[in-house]
């Protein structure tokens, strides 16, 4: 297999999980779906820089996947069954409208980049339409869901999608800042997690619209 | 001693003294050195920040840390913030630890987390690496978003969760930016590992693509222009400030708003280079700095809670910095001086808000009436501070607001000008009416009259006698390192 069938490949499972996360209704099922996107993006750099500087895109790629892959869905589960919370998403804005609004986002993306006049790179030329549409996609997640954990997986999503564009704009960030983004994130899902389960402890619900008492 | 020793000391004490703090068993011991600590690392950072500026600049670590006159400048505000804060805290938190307000878990987190926000917002202000910048933004994130809810409350984890989730995905922004000038940066065929430091891109900076240079100026506006609280970016401000506790308040609105504006500064000399320096940055950040100042005044006027109306005021005088950086000349140095008033003058109005607000229990300003006969110290460091955040002449801030309005009006800019006047009016006007209220107004509750105590005397008085000082003499090294440190970010030609 050619490297840029790999790429692909990986970005078609982007794609696929993006909409899968916009459709599904359990909460369990979400965490699994974002916890394979995060594999997937995590490997991107392996099959673009897996000639030169392979050590690199190891160490890349094997902390991507042990963060997002293992670390987050086993953090956020733990948080799902400690809160006890309702399994279903119950999100502001219908399945159906949301895989709409994904599918409008892709081709959004792809409208972006036909006028962004990007430079070639080796990641060909899908990889930043799918990032941008992947932030696209979390933002949505964001502000159309009512748990707190969903939002919390549109952080994800979005930092998913912000990976493949870095991967293909750029491939040459330097390990050193590619381990902090990836340690910030780390750290940012864990302090995350740990307030859900607070306001869950302190409210009985995880339910962000009713966060509201603090306005003007 | 080389230059660049004085950066790793910069980073390691902090990080020292957090360690510290982690493995101190009595609550009384970790306050002790949150308020010795706190303070030593203040003059620390003072005196460090004076050797880097006479040393012009310095550099550690293979070229990833690089300090210049922009950098050493903000050191030191973070220094006199923090420092001064420590100082508070100790006295803040003295009693709830007697009584048990606060845990002995409670107190060593809070420590921790104190000198972990010190290290993080260091590493912002010494990186030369934009991806590195933006790892220590995150990182303040991240490690003051439990110091807000140290008192764990329905309202406080409100206020928490919109602070992780508004800064954490804004600031994500701010990479996508970051990623972009590396992007611009590309067929310079630089080193990959030099290819984001701020010191090589500088050099080259005619030569960046502009068209990318445009897109990551505006992504890092909108990232850590979320993180500065620049209006209408600013839906987390008000929150984070009112719910926590009054030396975290002053943190956040005396420094850690700095530093993500000094990530802005630190790239618009690059994008203004790029796009051929015709103030395309420079005009976005005048427009960004005049909403906020008239989102604030709207919000300032219908105010009824202290913190909250001193959180709108801290997006008014951001707003006051953006809008002189944008206007440039002598806006610029006016900027970066308002930056310093704001500084001294919006800590010392936390300070004494929030020890009003432990005698009253509240910090509602109708509730607060007639507060400055009950504890004549921090009433008078709160009227003050607010007089003084309003511009009252002769007092620095009104100085450097109207320096920035000369600017303005020097540019011909004048449409800029009246709006900013009507901003600073209806600030003035709205504010007015809360001092008159504390100093004088018909006191509805009654506290026991607090004793004045020395401690509590020098910062109130000391920060008020600095404000006037500034106000009529600007000493001469000030003014030098201000004038070098605006030549870093360059001016409008």
């Amino acid at each position: 297999m050619s490297p840029g069938a790999g790429v692909e490949a990986v970005l078609a499972l982007v794609v696929i999980t993006d909409l899968l996360l916009l459709g599904s209704s359990r909460l369990r099922s979400c965490i699994r779906v974002v916890a394979v996107q995060g594999i997937m993006v995590s490997l991107l750099p392996l099959f673009l820089h897996g000639g030169e500087g392979a050590a690199r895109a190891w160490a890349l790629t094997a902390g991507g996947v042990a963060v997002k892959g293992a670390v987050f869905p086993l953090v956020l589960l733990r948080v799902l069954r400690e809160a006890g919370v309702h399994r279903e998403v119950e999100p502001f804005v219908g399945h159906t409208l949301s895989v709409l609004v994904g599918a409008s986002a892709l081709v959004a993306a792809l409208w972006v980049e036909t006028h962004l006049h990007l430079p070639a790179t080796a990641a060909g030329p899908l990889a930043v339409p799918v990032g941008l549409a992947t932030m696209l996609i979390g933002l949505f997640v964001i502000v159309s869901r009512r748990k707190a954990i969903t939002q919390v997986l549109g952080y994800i999503v979005v930092e998913n999608g912000i990976y493949a564009v870095g991967v293909a704009l750029v491939g040459g960030v330097p390990l050193l800042v590619e381990l902090g983004v990836l340690l910030d994130v780390f750290v940012a899902v864990f302090i995350m997690s740990i307030a859900a389960y607070h306001i869950s402890r302190e409210f009985d619900h995880i339910d962000v619209d009713q966060l509201d008492r603090l306005r003007g | 001693m080389g230059a660049g020793v004085w950066i790793w000391i910069l980073l390691g004490l902090p990080t020292l003294f957090a360690g510290w703090c982690l493995v101190l068993r009595a609550p009384r011991q970790v306050l002790i050195l949150v308020g010795v600590g706190g303070a030593a690392w203040g003059m620390v950072a003072g005196i460090a920040a004076w050797r880097l500026l006479g040393a012009g600049s310095a550099t550690a670590a293979y070229g990833w840390l690089h300090v210049d006159a922009l950098s050493a400048y903000h050191l030191f505000l973070l220094g006199l913030v923090q420092g001064a804060s420590s100082v508070y805290a100790w006295g803040y938190f003295r009693s709830e630890v007697a009584t048990g307000g606060l845990t002995a878990g409670q107190t060593r987190r809070f420590g921790g987390l104190w000198f972990g926000a010190a290290a993080a917002m260091s590493l912002v202000l010494l990186s030369n690496n934009l991806g590195l910048m933006w790892v220590g933004i995150e990182a303040t994130t991240l490690l003051t978003a439990f110091l807000i809810c140290l008192h764990v409350s329905p309202l406080s984890l409100e206020a928490t969760w919109k602070y992780l989730v508004v800064c954490s995905v804004g600031v994500a922004f701010a990479f996508v930016g970051t990623l972009l000038v590396g992007a611009s940066a590309q067929h310079l065929g630089l080193d990959p590992s030099e290819m984001l430091l701020w010191t090589r891109l500088r050099a080259s900076a005619p030569h960046l693509a502009a068209g990318f240079m445009k897109l990551a100026f505006l992504f890092m506006l909108v990232g850590y222009g979320t993180k500065a609280g620049l209006a209408p970016l600013h839906s987390w401000l008000p929150d984070a400030h009112s719910q926590a506790p009054a030396p975290v308040s002053a943190l956040f609105s005396g420094f850690m708003l700095n530093a993500a504006f000094y990530c802005v500064l630190r790239v618009l000399p690059l994008v203004e280079a790029a796009t051929g320096d015709r103030g395309w940055g420079r005009d976005l950040l005048t427009a960004l700095g005049l909403v906020s100042i008239l989102v604030a005044a709207a919000f300032i006027v219908f105010q009824r809670d202290g913190k909250r109306l001193l959180a709108y005021s801290s997006v008014e005088h951001l707003g006051v910095i953006a809008l002189g950086v944008g206007v440039g000349g002598v806006g610029v140095v006016a900027a970066l001086w308002h930056a310093l008033n704001h500084a001294v003058a919006k800590p010392l109005a936390f300070f004494a808000v929030g020890r009003l607000g432990k005698l009253y229990g509240t910090h509602d300003l109708g509730a607060l009436a007639g507060a400055a006969r009950r504890s004549v110290c921090w009433g008078a460091g709160f009227c003050g501070g607010l007089l003084v955040l309003i511009g009252v002449a002769p007092f620095a801030i009104f100085m450097s607001e109207f320096q920035v309005l000369r600017a303005a009006a020097e540019a011909r800019a004048f449409e800029v000008v009246a709006l900013f006047l009507v901003g600073t009016a209806i600030v003035f006007v709205g504010a007015l009416r809360h001092v008159i209220g504390t100093a004088w107004g018909e006191a509805c509750s009654a506290p026991a009259p607090e004793p004045v105590q020395a401690m509590d005397a020098g910062l109130v008085g000391g920060a008020l006698l600095c404000l006037l000082v500034l106000g009529v003499w600007l000493p001469v090294p000030l003014a030098n390192a201000l004038s070098a440190a605006a030549r870093v970010i360059g001016a409008r030609p």
